[in-house]
């Protein structure tokens, strides 16, 4: 309470926080972030350790300390476990380099210009990523079968790719509108293009940004489910589907089910792990 | 020869008219300076010149040719900006050579010009480091050297001091100078200074709300303004004005307001015998605005109270009130001891009297 | 994200025009030159995106948008035309009005509500520097990098009635065994819960960054001020996080909207279609009855919602953040 309050005779303005003597409020942190921290990481640990048990001791919570690796190996030993595998890399991999240089000209457009063509496309985009998915999903399973893509890598990329366009574009937007334009002046003076200016001068100074958006698409992709389901089938099984399958085909193998999830939470984490500084740069809104 | 013509020129954004009518011819290797308050068109008008921008109407001409349907890179110019627009992720070499290569230029030509620029712009030491390393200095001048490096028809200036703080504002104003003699080009150059359009121009451009007001060098500007607007915006402290009502008295003209009453002195009679019993607007300098006795035959002198004082080391300025509210701006020698509201004797210098019709501003000669 | 101009961090600086020579020809040149080079290289630079866009969005739209007039079986498709049919059967369908939609607008709801205000509490939470920051910062990213497919997986297991730890524990407690997964509204909050598991550190990260990008002086006036700590939050955050706040929710809530994978993993639409959503509805009628047709209606009707509500809710938001104030 400062002199001036005291003097103006008003009521304290403090609250419950403030109440709480400087230990009371440590300790109100800390409590609230140990919470935090067991919620989140305890699914995730209680996953991993029934990856590890063997089949019949998942029942069983209390007992059993028996550890086993068997599960992994298993698994691991279905083919189709592993082609999943691969192809939700290949997959991931392929739509993020792809819709990411398809997506970077179309944030650039809606940066740099105004006007009919450029608030129609913005209007597009934004149209086609307020449409629920299953709407255009379930009329793709015709389309990729007619058009003799379904359940293959085309007829899985492209329909990601058009996500992605929506998703991104804005993000993209965000970046270029952060680049100051005089530098893309100065480089049509000096003897570019358009073209030129963005490829030289704008495009390398959105790298950082792209980057964060490259991580952000590929754990997207990978872990992506409905389209896997609808488009695809035994030709190209996708990760997240075969280990869904664990559930309702092989009745509830937990242990090999968990195992499945575990591995495939591998490579997102190791991704995300790494790229976590670019994360929270790309998500900047 | 690389005379930049504007014939006509007009800039539209919508409803919104930009930049109305503007014809100017920047003779060869002359230095002309648009100058003007935020708004009045002149960054729009330097940007119709380098390709920026879509000319509306009207047409511009570099070096004889007509440049409307040329993008930028054609039009053989270079400009600076005033967040200097340097490539961010480029060394200053690359920096530099950008332009050359664009026009493949052979590497060794190319090592060449940039070397030669950075040693007349002094920066060849920054060759190998990147703009964000650099000081606000720096970076500008690595972008005059971006400009001189290509040997174009013409430089394009936007506000290129604007960024900086006074002192280097200053430095830099020598350093534009000494590049003028040593790389002598027609040179278009935008401000909201009139300080720089005085210090840097041949002639000196002053624009107003899309209008060009006047066009002349920097002291015709100066002594014989053609608006009311260009007056009061070329030199500080500003021109004084006051409102006048012209009277006869004893065969003479006299401008008349509250309390203050001079004579007008010959060389305005004439054209301002029409504005008897008119009211008109009176300009004057500071630095003509004397203190003491008048010879009595001028008569162009006032009592007045001394309102304020601000004192500047190099001269001292002196606000006497005059006409009932207005303030009379004068220039004396910083020595004088002058107190508040002491009471002092002015007179105009009758050579440096400037009168303005009030409803069309426009000066009365 | 960068739907409103609140969340625009720099000032103007976007270009206006760039030349267009080809705008003085003479009027009868033809569309190619008179749309100029300006123009021309817009449209290069969506060409590729909007040829994925019309392919493989708008073409199925539109096919699906056909295929729900028509009696089109997956076991036989004869494709005739009957008209309004099948958006009628939908509409007037008990599961799809009393049901399914009612749980998608409840969900939808409670989803957005839950994870902003836990997400802003962790953000605010964390945006101080402590020992650990950054653990517990990755640590807070970890929902975000699980598929929720597998999220749902793993909150499925954990919550299983039968041999799930949390039975475990209840049972331990000396509660006995109680067979959640078979009644409605703990399905529904396990759903929920899963849903605020994956979805929290999405507010969390997006909210933490916009707290870090507020200025510092209004806080230093509210010091000065004698504010108390809640007071801050409420009368200095919360206005300044608004545009930020307003994105967030407006783009969640469309997502919550079309929720298919937690749903489908843990409860399939269970029990007996309880916690059903609308996205599972029409999995349902297209491959599981296998009646496309009726799953395309279904479909379309509730992407003619979602719009509608998108943008009915971006209004209401908008005025209601700035009522508050």
């Amino acid at each position: 309470m400062t002199a001036a309050n005291a003097a103006l005779g008003g009521p304290e303005r403090r609250g419950f926080f403030d109440a709480l003597a400087p230990g009371g409020k440590r300790a109100l942190f800390l409590l609230a972030l140990a919470a935090v921290l067991f919620i989140f990481i305890f699914p995730v640990f209680w996953l991993m350790l029934t990856s590890l048990k063997p089949g019949w001791e998942v029942f069983y919570v209390h007992r059993g300390t028996e550890f086993t690796w068997a599960n992994y190996v298993d698994v691991l030993q279905e083919e189709i476990v592993v082609r999943a595998f691969i192809n939700s890399f290949v997959i991931a991999t392929l739509a993020t380099v792809v819709s990411l240089t398809v997506t970077v000209t179309s944030g650039y457009m809606l940066s740099r210009f105004k006007g009919r063509i450029a608030s129609t496309w913005f209007a597009t985009i934004y149209l086609f990523r307020c449409i629920p998915y299953i709407s255009w999903v379930l009329p793709l399973y015709f389309v990729t079968q007619w058009w003799g893509i379904y359940d293959s890598y085309l007829g899985l990329l492209l329909p990601h790719i058009a996500v992605h366009i929506c998703f991104f574009s804005w993000i993209m937007k965000g970046f270029f509108d952060g680049i100051d334009p005089s530098m893309e002046h100065a480089a049509l003076i000096d003897g570019c293009t358009r073209w030129g200016a963005f490829r030289r001068v704008a495009l390398p100074a959105a790298i950082p940004g792209v980057a964060a958006l490259a991580i952000l698409c590929w754990l997207y992709t990978w872990n992506e489910f409905l389209f896997a389901l609808i488009l695809t089938s035994y030709e190209t099984p996708m990760i997240t589907v075969v280990m869904a399958q664990f559930v309702h085909e092989l009745g509830t193998e937990w242990h090999l089910m968990s195992a499945t999830a575990v591995m495939a939470m591998g490579p997102a984490m190791i991704v995300t792990v790494f790229g976590q500084k670019y994360v929270i740069q790309g998500l900047r809104v | 020869m690389a005379e930049v013509v504007l014939t006509d020129v007009n800039k539209r954004y919508g409803t919104v008219h930009a930049v109305k009518d503007v014809n100017l011819t920047v003779d060869d290797e002359e230095f002309v300076v648009l100058v003007g308050p935020s708004g009045c068109g002149k960054s729009t008008t330097l940007r119709m010149i380098a390709g920026l921008e879509e000319i509306t109407s009207g047409t511009v001409s570099i070096g004889g040719r007509v440049v409307n349907e040329l993008p930028p890179r054609d039009r053989d110019l270079a400009m600076v900006f005033q967040n200097y627009a340097l490539y961010q992720h480029m060394t200053v070499y690359d920096n530099l050579a950008f332009g050359l290569r664009n026009r493949k230029v052979p590497e060794d030509r190319v090592r060449e010009e940039v070397n030669k620029a950075a040693s007349i712009l002094s920066i060849t030491e920054l060759l190998k480091r990147r703009p964000g390393q650099l000081s606000g200095g720096q970076q500008q001048r690595v972008a005059l050297g971006r400009c001189i490096v290509r040997h174009p028809q013409v430089f394009l200036f936007d506000e290129p001091l604007s960024n900086l703080d006074a002192k280097l504002r200053a430095n830099m104003r020598i350093e534009l100078k000494r590049l003028r003699e040593r790389v002598p080009t027609t040179s278009i150059y935008v401000t909201h200074d009139q300080v720089e359009a005085m210090t840097l121009g041949d002639r000196v451009v002053v624009m107003r709300d899309g209008w060009v007001q006047q066009v002349g060098t920097p002291l015709e500007i100066y002594n014989r303004p053609r608006t009311l607007f260009v007056a009061g915006f070329m030199g500080s402290p500003p021109m004084n004005f006051i409102e006048v009502n012209l009277r006869e008295a004893n065969g003479y003209l006299y401008a008349e307001a509250a309390d203050f009453r001079v004579r007008v002195p010959p060389v305005s009679d004439a054209a301002l015998r029409p504005y008897m019993e008119r009211s008109a607007v009176l300009g004057v300098r500071p630095e003509h605005v004397l203190l003491g006795e008048p010879a009595p035959e001028n008569e162009t002198g006032f009592d007045g109270g001394i309102d304020v004082t601000e004192q500047l080391g190099s001269e001292m300025l002196v606000g006497v009130g005059a006409a009932g509210t207005e303030i009379m701006m004068s220039r004396v020698d910083p020595q004088i001891g002058l107190k508040l509201h002491e009471k002092v004797r002015l007179s105009l210098n009758p050579a440096h009297l400037h009168f303005f019709d009030r409803d069309s501003e426009q000066a009365i000669v | 994200m960068g739907l409103s101009d609140g969340a625009r961090l720099m000032g103007d600086i976007v270009d206006k025009d760039m030349a267009t020579p080809g705008r003085n020809r003479a009027p009868g040149a033809s569309w190619l030159s008179r749309i100029g080079e300006k123009e021309r290289f817009m449209l290069l630079l969506i060409a590729p995106a909007a040829s994925v866009l019309i392919l493989f969005q708008i073409v199925p739209i539109v096919i699906g948008a056909d295929a729900s007039f028509r009696d089109w079986k997956l076991y036989d498709p004869q494709m005739t035309w009957i008209g309004w049919e099948h958006y009628i059967y939908v509409l007037t369908d008990p599961v799809f009005m009393g049901l399914v939609l009612p749980n998608t607008f409840l969900f939808m709801f409670l989803s957005v509500v839950i994870s902003l205000v836990l997400g802003l509490a962790l953000a605010h939470l964390l945006n101080r520097d402590f020992v650990g920051q950054r653990i517990v910062q990755t640590i807070v990213l970890l929902p975000l990098m699980v598929a929720p497919v597998i999220a749902a997986t793993m909150m499925r297991w954990v919550f299983n009635d039968q041999f799930g730890v949390v039975a475990a524990f209840i049972e331990w407690l000396g509660f006995g065994q109680i067979a959640w997964l078979a009644e409605r509204w703990p399905s529904f909050f396990i759903i929920l819960f899963t849903d605020a598991w994956i979805w929290t550190p999405w507010f969390t990260i997006i909210l933490l960054a916009g707290l870090k990008s507020l200025p510092r002086e209004p806080y230093e006036a509210a010091a000065i001020d004698a504010a108390g700590a809640w007071r801050v939050f409420t009368h200095i955050t919360l206005p300044m996080l608004r545009p930020v706040m307003l994105v967030c929710i407006v783009i969640r809530a469309i997502d919550a909207f079309r929720t298919f994978d937690q749903v489908w993993v843990i409860t399939a639409g269970g029990p007996a279609r309880g916690t059903e959503l609308f996205s599972v509805y029409a999995y349902i009628e297209a491959f599981q009855n296998l009646n496309f047709g009726r799953g395309s209606a279904a479909a379309v009707i509730g992407g003619i919602i979602i719009l509608v509500v998108g943008m009915i809710m971006y209004r209401i938001l908008a005025r209601v953040l700035e009522v508050s104030r």
